[in-house]
């Protein structure tokens, strides 16, 4: 282990332990050793930020054009140094109102590409999925075992769906109820979300546990390291 | 300037979109997604420099968490300049950094939340002692013990027979409802942005 290592492994450890020390509750060395975590984690974010995104798509190109003279070349990059310039004016109060030309192109490229992502990423494969369970040709289980299977998945995926379908006629008393067989399958969709997210809760408690034992074994490693022993 | 803005965002968006159909605008898309990023990341340096002016502020205030913030502050912009100077994937960088500081922060507060969920999931037992509660403690519990790596090996009826199934049949039907009323809800929100009915860039 080099010095760096060490360094490094000894401010782990501080840190591991002040995050740790909020198991007997909230106390000022948790509280120093996450506001450092947000600041450091910012800090770096941003620094990524601009080694990712802001120097090879901006700053980069526009030395490139400066250096080589080929200014009409150049002319591509007007837009985003006026964006750039825009969102800047964020930071004062008067001139905030300028930067929703930017934000609002930010927005709009945005939605147009969520758009497409949850049709083509989400919706169509899901879809799929759930047809394709019932295709004999692709499955080597066996053909009730494939039919029931099948069914309990696409009743679960239709209930579930169905849970989040809040149209409801008003009653005379001015009470709201859905329509009853609506109202029924709500209720089995209900039975299917709090087993879909009974399994995303061990599947998180696992990933939990195992940072907890392996920040353990860190915090031993450490020490034994630190003593000789390993 | 709202109505400026309402139409950047529908243009745009309209390019944006125009480009995954028609071959031939997929150059424009490129340009104007790649015109986006550059706006985000600009964006998200504003969102750092307004982090650190509402933690000056606190510090200039006399706030009870003033020295929270200054490590805050302190932290912030020694990671920014080091990994500014250095880079991101700078050894002296990745080593005190990410592997020193980010890394072991994060993975000690998800260990923190094995103990949180443990509560949470014995609370909602005792606040809400419904069906439905009981079905979701069940299955976490099934499922948990289900991959469970025992000395034995697998629990002979949980991690072979019980497990798959919850997990590959009931759970996925509830899941995949979920995830096409997420990607419903995210196809609605696009469209509403692109016909100008939301306007969440300060237009409305």
């Amino acid at each position: 282990m080099n010095l760096f290592d060490l360094i490094a492994g000894a401010i782990s450890f501080l840190l591991t332990l002040m995050i740790l020390s909020y198991f007997v509750g909230d106390n000022p060395l948790f509280k120093i050793a996450a506001y450092l975590f947000v600041g450091v984690a910012s800090g770096y974010v941003a620094a990524v930020v601009f080694w990712q995104a802001l120097y090879p798509k901006l700053f980069a190109p526009t030395a490139q054009v400066l250096f080589s003279g080929a200014y009409n070349e150049g002319l591509l990059l007007v837009v985003p140094w006026l964006g750039v310039a825009l969102i800047l004016m964020k930071g004062s109060p008067r001139l905030a109102g300028a930067s929703q030309i930017p934000l609002a192109f930010l927005v709009g490229a945005g939605a147009a590409v969520i758009l497409v992502g949850a049709l083509t990423g989400t919706i169509l494969p899901q879809v799929n999925a759930a047809i394709n369970v019932f295709d004999f040709r692709n499955n080597d289980a066996g053909a009730f075992e494939m039919l029931t299977s099948g069914a309990v998945a696409l009743v679960g995926a239709v209930a579930s769906l169905t849970y989040f379908h809040f149209n409801a006629r008003r009653k005379a008393d001015g009470s709201t109820q859905r329509f009853a067989p609506i109202e029924w399958l709500a209720w089995i969709g209900r039975v299917f979300i709090a087993i879909a997210l009974g399994a995303v809760f061990a599947g998180v408690y696992a990933a939990a546990l195992t940072a907890f034992i392996e920040r353990v074994s860190s915090l031993v490693i450490f020490v034994k390291t630190l003593l000789g022993m390993s | 300037m709202r109505i400026l803005a309402a139409i950047v965002a529908i243009a745009v968006g309209l390019l944006v979109l125009l480009g995954y159909f028609v071959p031939q605008a997929a150059v424009f898309q490129t340009l104007l997604l790649n015109w986006a990023i550059i706006f985000a990341a600009a964006a998200a340096l504003v969102g750092m420099f307004n982090l650190i002016n509402v933690h000056a502020e606190k510090i200039r205030k006399g706030d009870k968490n003033k020295l929270y913030s200054a490590v805050l502050i302190v932290g912030l912009i020694a990671a920014f300049l080091a990994a500014l100077i250095l880079k991101p994937q700078n050894a002296i960088v990745q080593t005190f950094l990410v592997n020193g500081i980010i890394v072991p922060v994060e993975a000690s507060l998800m260990a923190l939340l094995a103990i949180s969920l443990l509560y949470a999931a014995a609370r909602l037992l005792r606040r809400r002692a419904d069906l439905m509660s009981a079905v979701f403690v069940a299955v976490a519990a099934l499922l948990f013990l289900g991959s469970a790596t025992l000395p034995f090996g697998d629990m002979p009826l949980f991690g072979s027979l019980l497990r798959p199934y919850i997990s590959q049949v009931w759970a996925l039907g509830g899941a995949r409802g979920i995830l096409i009323g997420v990607g419903l809800g995210a196809l609605t929100a696009g469209l509403r942005v692109l016909l100008g009915v939301d306007r969440p860039y300060g237009g409305a």
